[in-house]
């Protein structure tokens, strides 16, 4: 069993280096350097207008802490064939789970560093906290986290309920009450009880695992769902193969496709808009970074900055729609159409430009709150516009040929 | 309609699985293509339909080739394949209408045979249903039915009877008559071959992407010398010849 982990695990980080390499290849780690400069210029703006303590502080100190502890699961690296294979290995897939969570902890605690570090300097002016209270709750948090991650492994074999309620909820009140008196009154409580929570987990978990029955349906569709999150991330950057979203019918956005006449050559007009509009994928990657666009530059004063948030978010989203195009030209049967590629081709183009001016009009709004009718204000619109229409009508045709002249 | 395979070699990639394959099916004629996993039946539905590219050898519809009129060419074929492939995005109702769009079909017309069958198959209270909500079966029969709508003159179906309920086949063989009666051909590979003997003119016996024999029961019987044998028979005496 610890041989099947060894090797799951070499071949999940084999592919997390192959994707994170992917990323960091990609002219797209840009986007996420501005992104991340803008909201630390904004951050360390915010902090300069601070110079007391604030009622809030505090809360929004507890806050956050509460949040960082809800990131990260358990990788338990199940997959769907095991619940075939591996049924008669039951017995043994404890120590596999045992593992799975040692490895877990890693990236929480990663994360809770980072968040409690970036959060210090806020905490000391708004909240009128000590490096002491800040790092003996970290610790105290790591002690929580490895408690919610035993939690999990309960939860794979069925347990996740103290005498009728949720045990997660329990622990994050728990927590919730620890961090209010800790932030407040007494530091170090939340690091005792972390200790005590993990204590308890930890000395009853072979008997509570025993107890219970190993759920494998849940916990295969469980991980399914956790890599597809993590695929999802890296597939922001790049492209990522067997992502398959979900699909809802929105069926109160159908006067959008009014518009589209039913003719042949409008064909895939008619599947792209409604797909576009129904895989949570694209329309919730359109609305992710639309709307973080529009809020950056609602906030940002900074001419430069605005303007490269405006141009570079208009064209991530148009190089973002391109895998939608892939992916249905990946479908045989549209293969057997009697229908041009250059008809496709049009009719996805149509697709982005017409999504592309929303984006646009959305980021306009944004700047005109921000810089009113001004020049400056102007000139980034219009460099918006100028994206757009690069976008839409050299960029994609002429990268969408490529492709399908790679395909057939 | 006919079509005709000429010496057809091909395969994926660089390995050739067909070896100078050569049958036809004529005009208003049901064929069923038969051989083991892997004898080639598959790769040859490929070649036809044009997701593969032949290596050497010919396949003429009506005496055109894909490379003649593309369009045109896969206008005459509606294929369903072994696997349904839908669009997750799309509803069933939408995949009719997207499929009318595609062949520039009549759109009254061909929701009047649509309708029809898709009340045959039971599926016309499921028009605004997803691909995620159809069973395997069902959504066997949404292929079918946007294959079948179509004035396609020569209809491929890849193991048709699998994954259908005995009613859903029953009904299939039903449509499968009709549309002989208009003329048009139908080629299927099946492994079910009690049901493919009764409802078939010809078959074609692949063996190792080769045409081992071809022709109506009676011609089979001849060639493997097997007075009283079905279908069954000859196709194990065929097996068994490697040994």
């Amino acid at each position: 069993m610890s041989e099947l982990w060894k090797n799951r695990l070499r071949r999940h980080q084999l592919d997390q280096f192959k994707y994170l390499r992917l990323i960091f290849n990609d002219n797209f780690v840009l986007a996420f350097i501005v992104l991340i400069g803008a909201l630390g210029f904004w951050y360390s703006n915010l902090l300069g207008t601070i110079k007391n303590e604030l009622v809030i502080g505090k809360p929004i100190v507890i806050l956050f802490l509460l949040l960082i502890t809800q990131v990260g699961k358990v990788a338990t690296l199940l997959e769907d064939p095991d619940s075939t294979f591996l049924l008669v290995k039951e017995r043994e897939f404890y120590q596999y789970f045992k593992s799975a969570r040692n490895y877990s902890i890693m990236l929480p605690v990663v994360a809770i560093v980072i968040v409690n570090f970036l959060l210090s300097p806020f905490a000391f002016t708004a909240a009128g906290m000590s490096i002491f209270d800040i790092v003996v709750i970290a610790v105290g948090l790591v002690f929580f986290k490895l408690t919610f991650l035993n939690l999990e492994m309960f939860n794979i074999y069925g347990k996740n309920h103290i005498s009728g309620m949720s045990s997660k909820l329990i622990f994050n009140i728990i927590l919730l009450i620890s961090l209010v008196v800790s932030v407040y009154l007494f530091s170090s409580l939340t690091l005792i009880v972390g200790i005590v929570a993990f204590g308890y987990t930890e000395s009853q978990n072979k008997k509570i695992c025993n107890a219970g029955q190993l759920q494998w349906q849940q916990a295969i569709a469980d991980e399914n769902q956790r890599m597809f999150r993590v695929k999802r991330f890296y597939n922001l950057f790049t492209d990522v193969p067997g992502v398959n979203s979900k699909i809802k019918r929105r069926k109160w956005l159908d006067f959008l496709f009014n518009g589209i006449k039913p003719v042949q050559k409008n064909t895939y007009l008619y599947l792209f808009a409604r797909g576009f509009v129904r895989n949570n994928e694209y329309i919730g990657l359109f609305l992710r970074l639309t709307i973080i666009q529009a809020l950056m530059l609602a906030l940002i004063d900074n001419f430069y900055i605005s303007l490269i948030v405006e141009m570079l978010f208009i064209y991530l989203v148009g190089f973002q729609l391109k895998p939608y195009f892939k992916d249905v030209m990946l479908n045989m049967m549209q293969k057997l159409y009697p229908v041009s590629s250059k008809d496709k081709i049009g009719d996805f183009t149509k697709l982005s430009a017409f999504v592309l001016c929303i984006q646009w009009v959305v980021s306009a709004i944004a700047l005109i709150y921000k810089f009113g009718l001004s020049m400056n204000g102007l000139i980034i619109i219009a460099a918006g516009l100028a994206v757009l229409v690069f976008v839409s009508y050299f960029y994609m045709p002429k990268q969408l040929k490529k492709y399908i002249d790679g395909v057939y | 309609m006919t079509l005709e395979i000429k010496e057809l070699t091909g395969g994926y990639g660089q390995v050739s699985v067909l070896k100078k394959e050569t049958f036809t099916v004529e005009n208003g004629q049901v064929v069923g293509l038969i051989g083991l996993n892997g004898a080639g039946k598959s790769t040859t539905i490929k070649h036809i339909i044009g997701l593969l590219t032949p290596r050497g050898g010919q396949i003429l519809i009506d005496g055109m080739s894909l490379h003649d009129n593309v369009e045109a060419y896969r206008k005459k074929i509606a294929y369903v394949p072994e696997m349904p492939i839908l669009y997750p995005e799309l509803t069933l109702r939408e995949h009719i209408d997207m499929t009318i769009m595609a062949y520039g079909l009549d759109h009254d017309a061909t929701w009047n045979n649509a309708s029809e069958l898709l009340k045959t198959f039971r599926l016309d209270n499921k028009l605004d249903w997803f691909p995620q909500n159809f069973s395997k079966g069902m959504k066997q029969k949404v292929m079918i039915v946007c294959a079948f709508m179509t004035d396609a003159r020569l209809f491929i179906i890849d193991e048709p009877f699998t994954g259908l309920d005995p009613l859903a086949v029953n009904d299939l063989l039903n449509i499968v008559e009709e549309k002989k009666q208009a003329g048009c051909s139908v080629l299927m590979s099946t492994h079910i071959l009690a049901t493919v003997q009764n409802h078939a003119d010809k078959f074609v016996l692949l063996n190792h992407g080769q045409v081992r024999a071809d022709g109506t029961l009676d011609q089979l019987k001849d060639k493997f010398d097997m007075k009283d044998a079905n279908l069954d028979d000859i196709y194990i005496k065929m097996s068994n010849e490697d040994l």
